[in-house]
């Protein structure tokens, strides 16, 4: 049986805005198994990106705990926190991904720098990556230079240039064409497949959600639906 | 750290025109404390030199006492020791030897009193200004005894001009009987101090000691240093040399009192100009800090979710404050430097201000000193680390989900 690399248990978060609290998730219950291709989908102000933020560490739930490659995150803090986040979470967002005055080796060079890897093993690690996401020869560009689709490319290389253990990914097409959201798609599900990376998504996009091997619906901060799909 | 180094460079030249302002009005508050500084000191040498090279000398030595009363008796001890030893002293440039007494001058328009100075014409050029100040008429000689030099509004209040004759009236030493000799008025001065112009009246030395029948005593020998700052000193060996057998050698700080609270009252508003203008430049920098930070407020979160360390976020804002402050400092430095390089060549005309009893007689030239480019660029950087403490903590407390929220 596959191990669950994120179990979330009774997690529930209050957000208190102007003096009125506001229930963005109720009590959720989850487990999220190694080697997942999952979509997390719901109507906006469903509890998406909060889940997501809640499982990888982000933010820190009200009550219920999130334990992931089996460290109780939510109890973490600090540089604890951050360095586990470094070695075990590859993240991609919807946009503004990238760090505008790094080049994108640098952008993907920049986890492996935190974790203390060596020059020349970055460099045939950022070689590869870019080669398996299709932007070699693209390293010394500056985001600004690169579209949105190759921009969110780079940004899925940095998430799995140091192999972490699950990749959490905030709507990662919102802001791509349609036919650069299902290229983008079709790498990450070819890289789960080939490597065996566990994907979250975040997502209301119809594609996501029918190419996702699982569908998690969120409806006001509770999980209406949760199906294993093809 | 070289990448968190990296960072905040590019982070600071990301917002050229930022940058470009933060760094001018924190160079330009840099520029102007040097400027500032540099004035004061050549205000303060310029009065200190009004002071000491008008008249008074550098330092002075006198018997024991004699300032306090003007004795005609209290002569220096062992006059003609002390000129030998003072002969041998490396670090003075120059002295002179003089009388001083109080005395009557009478010209058929009035009278007036007047300290009488006999003075060795000579050595007296090398400490005074008596010479150049001479508008009408000419120095004494050695060899005319029947001269003598008086000021200007002295000759206003006795109706006099070169070439007229005056009376002086003495007291003479030890008798305290009056002595009266008849002068020619030989040249008359203008130095530009009103106590001097008014109340000073010049002889050749030999005559005097006559008039005042000492003999060949004398009441005071002025001083020049090869070295201004020397004379300043007191802790300078040479005041206890010449301060025994009953004679006393004081500095200009000694004289002029009122000189070393000007002085002191600089640094003092220095050192408040100085808080004001660093408080100004801190603000500036944490508020381009601030602006940065809040401009990038996702891009610091997804650094956070990506696994930057809090530690490492503030050490990203001190950087940049840091960075932000060395532009200053550069561009401060440069323009100080010019401005002020410009004014010490071609001085400023305060000319006639008088200032705590002073009359500035000359040009002021701005003065460098190494503190200006050395203090003042450090306290940049510690006012502007200071400054950046705040939004460096507050980078570091940032929780990535929040920083991102706050951008949206």
């Amino acid at each position: 049986m596959t191990e669950e690399i994120i179990k979330v248990k009774d997690v529930s978060k209050v957000y208190g805005m102007d003096g009125v609290k506001v229930q963005a998730l109720g009590s959720i219950n989850l487990g999220i198994k190694n080697g997942e291709f999952t979509a997390i989908a719901g109507p906006s102000g469903s509890g998406k990106t909060t889940l997501l933020n809640l499982m990888s560490g982000l933010d820190i739930p009200t009550s219920g705990s999130v334990m992931l490659s089996g460290k109780l995150i939510s109890d973490m803090k600090g540089s604890d926190l951050s360095d586990f986040r470094r070695d075990h979470i590859g993240f991609i967002f919807q946009s503004y991904n990238l760090i505008p005055v790094l080049s994108v080796r640098e952008n993907i060079e920049y986890v492996m720098l935190l974790q203390g890897i060596g020059k020349d093993e970055r460099r045939s690690r950022v070689g590869s990556i870019l080669s398996e996401v299709g932007l070699a020869g693209m390293e010394k560009r500056k985001p600004g230079q690169l579209s949105g689709g190759q921009q969110q490319r780079v940004a899925v290389a940095r998430a799995m240039v140091t192999n972490p253990d699950i990749i959490l990914a905030d709507e990662p097409t919102a802001n791509l064409d349609s036919a650069t959201g299902a290229g983008l798609l079709d790498m990450m599900r070819e890289l789960n497949e080939k490597r065996g990376m566990t994907f979250v998504f975040s997502t209301h996009d119809a594609m996501i959600m029918e190419r996702s091997k699982r569908l998690i619906i969120l409806k006001d901060g509770h999980i209406e639906k949760d199906e294993q799909r093809g | 750290m070289k990448i968190l180094l990296k960072l905040a460079w590019r982070n600071v030249l990301r917002n050229k025109r930022r940058t470009l302002l933060s760094g001018l009005a924190v160079g330009i508050g840099l520029a102007s404390m040097i400027f500032v500084n540099a004035v004061f000191s050549g205000m303060l040498q310029s009065m200190i030199r009004t002071a000491t090279d008008t008249f008074i000398g550098q330092g002075q030595i006198h018997a024991k006492g004699f300032r306090d009363t003007l004795e005609v008796e209290k002569t220096i001890e062992n006059p003609g020791s002390v000129i030998k030893q003072l002969g041998r002293e490396n670090m003075l440039a120059c002295f002179t030897p003089r009388t001083v007494s109080f005395s009557m001058l009478s010209s058929a328009g009035g009278v007036k009193s007047v300290m009488l100075y006999g003075i060795k014409p000579g050595s007296e050029m090398k400490i005074s200004i008596l010479d150049e100040s001479i508008t009408n008429g000419r120095y004494l000689d050695n060899d005319n005894r029947g001269m003598i030099l008086i000021g200007s509004k002295t000759a206003e209040t006795l109706n006099v001009e070169v070439g007229d004759r005056l009376v002086v009236t003495v007291a003479q030493a030890y008798s305290g009987e009056l002595s009266q000799e008849m002068f020619r008025v030989g040249g008359i001065f203008r130095m530009g101090i009103r106590e001097a112009d008014s109340g000073l009246a010049f002889i050749n030395i030999k005559k005097a000691q006559e008039l005042l029948g000492i003999g060949n005593n004398i009441h005071e020998i002025a001083l020049r240093f090869k070295d201004i700052e020397m004379a300043g000193d007191p802790a300078l060996p040479f005041w206890r040399k010449y301060s025994r057998n009953g004679n006393e050698a004081i500095s200009w700080k000694t004289m002029v009192p009122q000189l070393d609270s000007v002085i002191e009252m600089s640094h003092i508003s220095t050192g408040i100009t100085l808080l004001l203008v660093f408080g100004i430049i801190g603000l500036t920098i944490m508020n381009s800090l601030f602006m940065s930070l809040y401009e990038r407020m996702f891009e610091f979160g997804v650094l956070r979710a990506i696994g930057t360390r809090p530690v490492s976020m503030a050490i990203i804002i001190l950087l940049e404050a840091s960075i932000l402050a060395v532009i200053s400092i550069l561009a401060g430095s440069l323009l100080g430097y010019a401005v002020t390089k410009y004014f010490s060549v071609n001085g400023i005309n305060y000319k006639g201000i008088e200032f705590a009893g002073l009359t500035i007689t000359k040009f002021i030239y701005p003065v460098f000193s190494p503190e200006q480019f050395t203090l003042y660029p450090l306290l940049i950087i510690i006012f502007s680390l200071t400054a950046a403490i705040y939004p460096a903590v507050f980078a570091a407390r940032l929780t990535p989900a929040r920083a991102m929220r706050r951008s949206i």
